[in-house]
């Protein structure tokens, strides 16, 4: 019983090891960072699947920002807490 | 003459035609005969089947010819055909194996329907039904008639006679000395040798006690090979089947690949007249046991010797066949169609499988898990999903959700046809469970019915979709998973917009959790909404007090999807995908993991469970002196391995190749599929097969792996506490002090150590 697609796991390996050389051209705190991005994409597997989008990637990329905006969504939380806390 | 009885086996026979043993209820054992005719069909450019005629015409075999139309499963239309009725049944293998040798270019139906299911197709009857039979003078069956269904919970069940024979260990560790019989109350003893006198003996008991089913352990294997062998080399005769006359049905082993496993089979050797079920050869007979393979058998209408060994699909595929025979609808030999072509863009809309989410990591409390019950196969039922009404848009269709594929709604398919009644019996049974004591006998039973339905609805799905399925056909899997997520989304969002937040999806279960949520009444209007927008049975599994969902090994950021552990409100522990779990864990590893997961389990309230963490230590550093100390047993150090493939195709031999390398060259063969046992030993090989003549000195034991491989158990335990494998390393082996899980020490605020660890191995 194989497989006539790769599952979203092994895309989502796929992708990132297409990203090896560049990964290993940065410095080291960048690599970091990066495998980060890498890491908060891979939290949105299912519903990258589920889109079934012909380009994977570029839900990938959006998966990334949701998390960026995410954090930025937080950290101004907290600084608006901060700030009444201030007050 | 009426007999009142149980069916216990039927086969083909040159002289009666069919033979049928019932088990009366007046305790006699009925050896009854009937004449039973077998058709079978084929299809081709006509003058191809006029010369197919005159060549059956011609053969010694008594064949009733005629031109004929039936309906194939994927044509609307009847198809002209040639009907070959072979009027005695036992000569239909042969005369269609000729035939279709000689006309190999022609399409073949119905040629290799297992006797058994033509009979119950035709009488209605199923494996251990109560039929009601007459018979004339000379046993020959003029009338045949069930009285129970094989869909009744509450049937009686024959009094079966079981034998059970068992040598006194594993033969491929070393040779056993000595069988362990019993049957009713009686147990005894008889010692392999002298042969002769253990034939006569076994050979006596045979005929004494009449059994009607043979239960045992390596029967297939190595028991029946050895005792047939020297039957025949001392010429000493061992009644083992009921049918003197027959020879002994044997078939070899095999080796094959399924569900994502290589599995092994071993060699089988199967009775006529009586039954003979190898416990170490069975399929899943430690999961269900005897009363499971006796439900497979009446739900599936496969003979008993059978149902026990059955690969996965056979059942299904025998269910399938039943509901073809009755309606008339044709059982294509080798299916022969190919997949409708698709574009890129439609292949990776519809190849995919069911919504697996990514948990959100760490310890959760008040979480409750509901899931679908039997979701793949209630869709198939519910939203009419078969192979023949998958496909373009016709009136009264349905679109698949986010497919380009419709589902006829008006011709009822032959999957759901013969799910149903499964469906329902499961859910029926799971009711009759729910409202059963605990103490009740019945319990037992039912349960493992309830695991072999489990068994037949999990492969039905895989069977709709594999090409060489009689009745498959990808579109229609596709469906079923389109469906499938289409409802896990909706449960999802019923669960978001009623303020619940959804910790974990896995394909037909959910993991949710609100503020003040913790009795069943507070979910029930989530469940309640869900089957009213998906139209599908879902039932909570249960609360947890709390929940661990666990992160990978290699990066703990990152959330793995079926590992997890957690305790219910009654203090059960569900733990998926965890050491304990594994089979390749050694037994002393799981046991220690399994014990600090069940100290755990006793903490009544969540917020306290940090305050177990000293006792977990406590118990670990225990396991670990008493595995420096060699006080261990080495069984319990025993690693058990599948082969994945023979020992040559390995570049770099696994440590089960290893082991299998050194018991091949004692001459003991491992197949792929089947499981070598070992120790880890210092130095190369680094191995030591337990099968091997001697048992290994304690002194070659690698304690060091064994200690990582503890160590990594139990920081499974620890991880939601903040506590990784290195912290737990220097806390029992490098003698640094515990004081609390770091989590707790946050913010400066340091605590008096709740206890301090100190070596003592």
């Amino acid at each position: 019983m194989g497989r006539t697609l790769s599952s979203i796991t092994q895309v989502f390996l796929q992708e990132q090891a297409a990203f090896a050389r560049f990964r290993r051209a940065l410095r080291r705190e960048d690599q970091h960072a990066l495998d980060d991005l890498f890491v908060s994409a891979r939290q949105h597997l299912a519903a990258v699947s589920y889109a079934a989008h012909a380009l994977p990637f570029e839900v990938f990329l959006l998966s990334m920002l949701l998390e960026e905006h995410k954090e930025v969504i937080r950290l101004r939380q907290m600084l608006e807490d901060l700030q009444h806390q201030r007050k | 003459m009426e007999i009142l009885g149980w069916l216990l086996d039927i086969y083909a026979n040159r002289e009666d035609g069919l033979v049928l043993w019932l088990i009366g209820e007046d305790g006699k054992r009925y050896r009854l005969h009937q004449a039973f005719s077998v058709t079978f069909y084929a299809a081709g450019p006509a003058p191809r089947l006029r010369v197919l005629w005159q060549f059956l015409r011609d053969q010694p075999q008594p064949v009733l010819l005629a031109r004929t139309e039936r309906r194939e499963l994927f044509h609307s239309q009847p198809i002209p055909l040639l009907a070959a009725r072979v009027l005695n049944a036992a000569d239909q293998p042969s005369l269609f194996k000729a035939a279709s040798k000689a006309f190999p270019d022609l399409t073949y139906y119905d040629a290799d329907i297992p006797l058994a299911l033509r009979y119950h197709a035709v009488y209605h009857t199923f494996p251990l039904a109560y039929c009601r039979v007459r018979v004339d003078a000379k046993n020959q069956i003029q009338h045949i008639e069930p009285l129970n269904s094989p869909w009744d919970i509450d049937s009686v069940y024959p009094p079966l006679r079981i034998l059970t024979i068992s040598p006194e260990h594993d033969p491929s560790h070393a040779p056993p000395q000595s069988l362990k019989i019993h049957y009713e109350h009686n147990e005894y003893e008889l010692p392999l040798k002298p042969t002769r006198s253990l034939l006569i003996g076994l050979a006596a008991l045979l005929r004494r006690y009449d059994p009607d089913l043979i239960l045992s352990a390596w029967g297939d294997t190595w028991l029946l090979p050895y005792l047939l062998e020297y039957s025949r080399a001392l010429n000493i005769p061992l009644p083992l089947n009921r049918e003197a006359k027959r020879s002994i049905d044997q078939r070899p082993d095999r080796t094959y690949f399924a569900y994502g496993q290589v599995i092994y089979r071993g060699r089988q050797i199967r009775l006529f007249g009586r039954g003979h079920i190898d416990v170490c050869n069975a399929v899943l007979f430690g999961d269900y046991g005897l009363d499971g393979v006796l439900e497979m058998a009446r739900v599936t209408g496969l003979p008993l010797q059978g149902a026990a060994r059955l690969s996965p699909g056979t059942g299904i595929s025998s269910m399938q066949m039943i509901t073809a025979l009755q309606d008339q609808i044709l059982v294509p030999w080798h299916k022969q169609q190919a997949e409708r072509p698709k574009t890129a863009l439609d292949l990776i809309q519809s190849d995919r499988g069911g919504l697996v989410y990514q948990p959100l990591i760490g310890l959760h409390k008040n979480v409750a898990e509901i899931d679908f019950i039997s979701m793949y196969p209630s869709i198939m039922v519910h939203f009419n999903i078969s192979p023949e009404t998958v496909g373009e848009h016709l009136p009264n269709a349905q679109p698949v959700p986010a497919l380009n594929l419709f589902v006829d709604q008006q011709n009822y398919g032959l999957v759901p046809r013969t799910l149903e009644p499964l469906l329902n019996k499961r859910i029926n049974l799971k009711t009759h469970l729910a409202s059963l004591p605990r103490w009740d006998p019945r319990r037992k039973r039912y349960k493992a019915w309830a695991s072999a339905h489990k068994w037949l609805l999990v492969t039905c799905f895989g069977y709709l979709g594999y090409k060489n399925a009689r009745f498959g056909r990808i579109e229609s899997h596709e469906s079923v998973t389109a469906y499938g997520r289409e409802a896990l989304l909706i449960a999802k969002e019923v669960a978001e917009d009623m303020g619940f937040t959804v910790l974990h999806m896995y394909v037909d279960g959910m993991w949710i959790k609100k503020e003040g949520a913790s009795h069943a009444d507070d979910f029930q209007p989530v469940l309640d909404t869900i089957i009213e927008r998906t139209g599908l049975p879902i039932a909570l599994d249960g609360i947890y007090r709390w929940i661990a969902f666990l992160s990978s090994r290699l990066d703990k950021r990152v959330p793995v999807a079926n590992r997890y552990f957690g305790v219910f409100q009654d203090g059960s522990l569900k733990m998926r995908g965890i050491e304990t779990r594994r089979k390749d864990t050694p037994p002393f590893i799981a046991q220690t993991q399994r014990t600090m997961l069940e100290r755990l389990a006793k903490v009544q309230d969540a917020n306290q469970l940090s305050q177990a963490l000293p006792e977990l230590v406590h118990i670990l550093r225990q396991c670990l002196a008493d595995l420096r100390a060699y006080r261990i047993p080495i069984k319990q150090m025993l690693v058990s391995q599948k082969l994945s493939r023979t020992i040559e195709e390995y570049r770099t031999p696994s440590p089960a190749a290893r082991a299998a390398a050194q018991l091949q060259a004692i001459g003991k063969i491992t197949k792929p599929g089947q499981r070598v046992r070992f120790v880890y030993t210092r130095g190369k090989p680094g191995v030591y097969a337990w099968d091997l003549p001697t048992p290994p000195e304690p002194a070659i034991l690698d304690i060091e792996r064994y200690t990582t491989l503890l160590l990594r158990a139990s920081s499974t335990v620890f991880q939601p506490f903040g506590v990784d494998e290195e912290s737990l390393r220097d806390w029992v082996i490098a003698n640094a002090g515990y004081a609390a899980p770091p989590g707790i020490l946050s913010g400066g605020k340091s605590r008096a150590p709740l206890w301090t660890a100190s070596l003592s191995v």
